[in-house]
C-alpha cells in the first residue's frame, strides 16, 4: 500500500533518524515542556493558560517550519503544504491563547477531561512504547513535541482539558491532520499511529458533546 | 533429457556460463527470482521525430530513488544504476514530484563510470511559466547535466504555459525532445487533444497487460502522429507481482525468452509496435537485471500477445 506514497517506510524512518540527530537534544526540551503543560492543567494558575498555549503553539510552529519545510519536504512534495497548515495552527494557538488569553486549561473530572488527560499521557509515554514494540528504536522513531503524530494527539488531549467550551476552531486542524496523517501512517504500516485517527474522531466527538452541555460565550 | 550433450546449444551454454559469471560483457544476464537470460545486442527502437534509437527498457524513479540524504541508501542506488548501464540501459525518467529522486539520480550519475548512454528525461510539474522555468533550471542542477534529452509536462499541469517554454528551449538546444505525460487513466481526452494538436516528440502514459485502455486511442494516435511512447507503471506499481507472482510462469513463455514474470509483463508492453520504451522502477540490483533481460531476445507476436492476455485473465 505504501506504493501510493512517494517514499518507502524505510526512507520515512531514515528521515526521522536524520531529523532526530540534527535537532538533538531538543527532544528532551519538548518532553519537559509537555510535562509542564500537563502539570499546569492539573494545577492551574493565573498564567497557566497562556503558558500551555505557548507550549502548544511552539510545538506546532516548530514542526511546521523545521520538520515539514526543512526535512519532510526533501522526500514529500506535499510537505510544504503541511508545513503551512501546521504554522497556521501554531499562530491560531498563539493568538487565541497567548495574545488574547482566551484559553483556560483546567482538568475537570468529566469523561472529556479524563480522556483528554489520557490522550496527553498516551502521546508522551504509551506512543513511544508502542513504537518500540513495532521496532521503531531511537533515533529512527517519531518523537513527542517535534513530530506531527504524537504532538497532534497531545494537542487534542489538552484541548479537551479546557475549562469551558472546547474551542472547535482550534480543534479543526488537529482533527483534519489526524485523518490525513492517519491515512499516511496506515499506508506506511506504522502501527502506533493508528491512535491518531482514533484520537481525532474521539476528540471531535467529545468536544461536541462537551460543548452541547456548556453555555455559549465561554470558550477555553 | 541429458542437458549436457548433443542438444546443448550455444545459447544454453552461454546462459549457463553467464549464470556462473563466466561471460562478462556479452550481454548475457543472470538474475534472481528465476535467472534472467539474454543474448545479443540490446533491443532499441527509433524515436520517430529523429530516428535516434534508444533501448526499449528504461528506468523510472518513482519511490525507488527518493531516499533523501541517507548515504547508505544512495550508494545502494548507485549499484542499481550501475547495473542498468552495464546491461545497456539508457533512458532514466524522473520528476520534481518524486521528492529527492532527481538529486539522488545526480548523486548516482557522478559515481558511475559508464553513464555515456544516459538519455535524461524529467518533467516540469508546477503552475505558471515562471515557476516552471525555475523548476526545470533546478532539475539541471540536481541531475548535474547541461541539457536534457527529454523534458515532459507532468500530468498536463499548466501544459499550455510550459510547452511555450519548452518549444523555445528546444530551439536553443537546452532540451532535445519535448513531451507530455499522464498516469493511469487520467485526463485521456485532453491528453489525446494535445497529442493531436501540439508539436511534441514524446508521450508517456500507463499501459500494461492488465491496463490496456491505451490500445484503443492513445497508442494508435501516437503511431499516427509519429510520437515516441514511454510506458509508465508497467507493473501497475508492483500490483501485478502481488497478483500473479504466486503462479508459475507458463512454459510457453520460454518461446520468447521470458524467464520471469517481470520479463513477461515487460515483453508484453514493448512488443506493441507503437511503444518505444517501458520504464520499470526498482531499488534492487537483482530486479534491475530481470527488467533489463526483457530488452533482449525475441518478442511475442500478435497471437502470443493474445495468449498472454488470456492467461493473466484466467489466473
Amino acid at each position: 500500500m505504501s506504493r501510493m506514497l512517494a517514499f518507502t517506510p524505510e526512507v520515512f524512518l531514515s528521515l526521522f533518524e536524520q531529523y532526530n540527530t540534527a535537532i538533538w537534544p531538543l527532544q528532551i526540551v519538548a518532553y519537559a515542556l509537555g510535562v509542564l503543560a500537563v502539570f499546569l492543567t492539573l494545577r492551574p494558575g493565573r498564567v497557566a493558560g497562556r503558558l500551555v498555549a505557548a507550549v502548544l503553539a511552539g510545538f506546532w510552529l516548530w514542526i511546521g517550519v523545521v520538520y515539514h519545510f526543512v526535512f519532510f519536504a526533501t522526500i514529500n512534495f506535499a510537505a510544504p503544504v503541511f508545513g503551512v497548515v501546521f504554522i497556521v495552527q501554531g499562530l491560531l494557538l498563539a493568538w487565541t491563547g497567548v495574545v488574547r488569553g482566551r484559553l483556560d486549561f483546567r482538568f475537570r473530572g468529566d469523561p472529556a477531561g479524563w480522556i483528554g488527560l489520557g490522550f496527553a499521557l498516551f502521546a508522551m509515554a504509551i506512543y513511544p512504547l508502542l513504537g518500540l514494540l513495532a521496532g521503531h528504536v531511537w533515533p529512527r522513531a517519531p518523537m513527542f513535541g517535534v513530530t506531527p503524530v504524537p504532538t497532534t494527539i497531545f494537542t487534542i488531549g489538552l484541548l479537551l482539558l479546557t475549562a469551558h467550551r472546547v474551542p472547535l476552531s482550534l480543534m479543526a486542524i488537529p482533527v483534519l491532520w489526524s485523518l490525513v496523517g492517519g491515512t499516511a501512517s496506515w499506508l506506511l504500516n506504522i502501527p502506533e499511529d493508528i491512535a491518531l485517527p482514533i484520537a481525532g474522531v474521539a476528540g471531535l466527538g467529545l468536544a461536541i458533546w462537551r460543548n452541547h452541555g456548556t453555555p455559549r460565550g465561554k470558550t477555553g | 533429457m541429458n542437458r549436457i550433450g548433443p542438444m546443448l546449444t550455444r545459447r544454453a551454454l552461454l546462459v549457463a556460463m553467464a549464470a556462473r559469471g563466466l561471460v562478462p560483457g556479452t550481454g548475457l544476464v543472470a538474475g534472481g527470482r528465476g535467472a534472467a537470460a539474454a543474448i545479443g545486442p540490446i533491443r532499441k527502437r527509433p524515436i520517430p521525430a529523429s530516428g535516434e534509437r534508444i533501448p526499449v527498457i528504461g528506468m523510472g524513479s518513482w519511490i525507488t530513488f527518493n531516499v533523501g540524504d541517507n548515504v547508505s541508501l544512495r550508494n545502494q542506488r548507485v549499484k542499481v544504476l550501475q547495473a542498468f548501464f552495464d546491461r545497456g540501459g539508457g533512458l532514466i525518467d524522473s520528476s520534481p514530484m518524486y521528492g529527492s529522486s532527481e538529486e539522488v539520480i545526480g548523486y548516482c550519475l557522478k559515481r558511475i563510470a559508464n553513464a555515456d548512454a544516459l538519455f535524461s528525461a524529467t518533467k516540469v510539474w508546477t503552475l505558471s511559466r515562471l515557476l516552471g522555468e525555475r523548476q526545470m533550471n533546478d532539475s539541471f542542477k540536481l541531475w548535474g547535466v547541461n541539457r536534457f534529452h527529454l523534458m515532459q509536462v507532468h500530468n498536463l499541469v499548466d501544459w499550455e504555459a510550459h510547452l511555450e517554454t519548452l518549444k523555445e528551449w528546444k530551439s536553443q538546444g537546452r532540451v532535445r525532445y519535448i513531451g507530455i505525460t499522464t498516469s493511469h487513466g487520467s485526463r485521456h481526452e485532453e491528453f489525446a487533444r494535445v497529442m493531436a494538436t501540439q508539436p511534441i516528440d514524446f508521450v508517456q502514459f500507463t499501459y500494461n497487460v492488465v491496463d490496456r485502455e491505451a490500445e484503443r486511442r492513445l497508442l494508435p494516435l501516437a503511431a499516427e502522429r509519429g510520437l515516441a511512447v514511454i510506458v509508465n507503471r508497467p507493473f501497475r506499481r508492483g500490483a501485478l507481482f502481488d497478483r500473479f507472482e504466486r503462479h508459475p510462469l507458463p512454459a510457453w513463455a520460454g518461446e520468447f525468452d521470458c524467464a520471469n514474470w517481470a520479463q513477461f509483463f515487460l515483453k508484453f508492453i514493448i512488443s506493441h509496435p507503437a511503444v518505444t520504451c517501458a520504464i520499470p522502477a526498482t531499488s534492487r540490483v537483482d530486479h534491475m537485471l530481470e527488467n533489463m533481460g526483457a530488452a533482449y531476445g525475441p518478442l511475442p507476436d500478435g497471437d502470443m500477445r493474445t495468449r498472454m492476455i488470456r492467461h493473466v485473465e484466467s489466473l
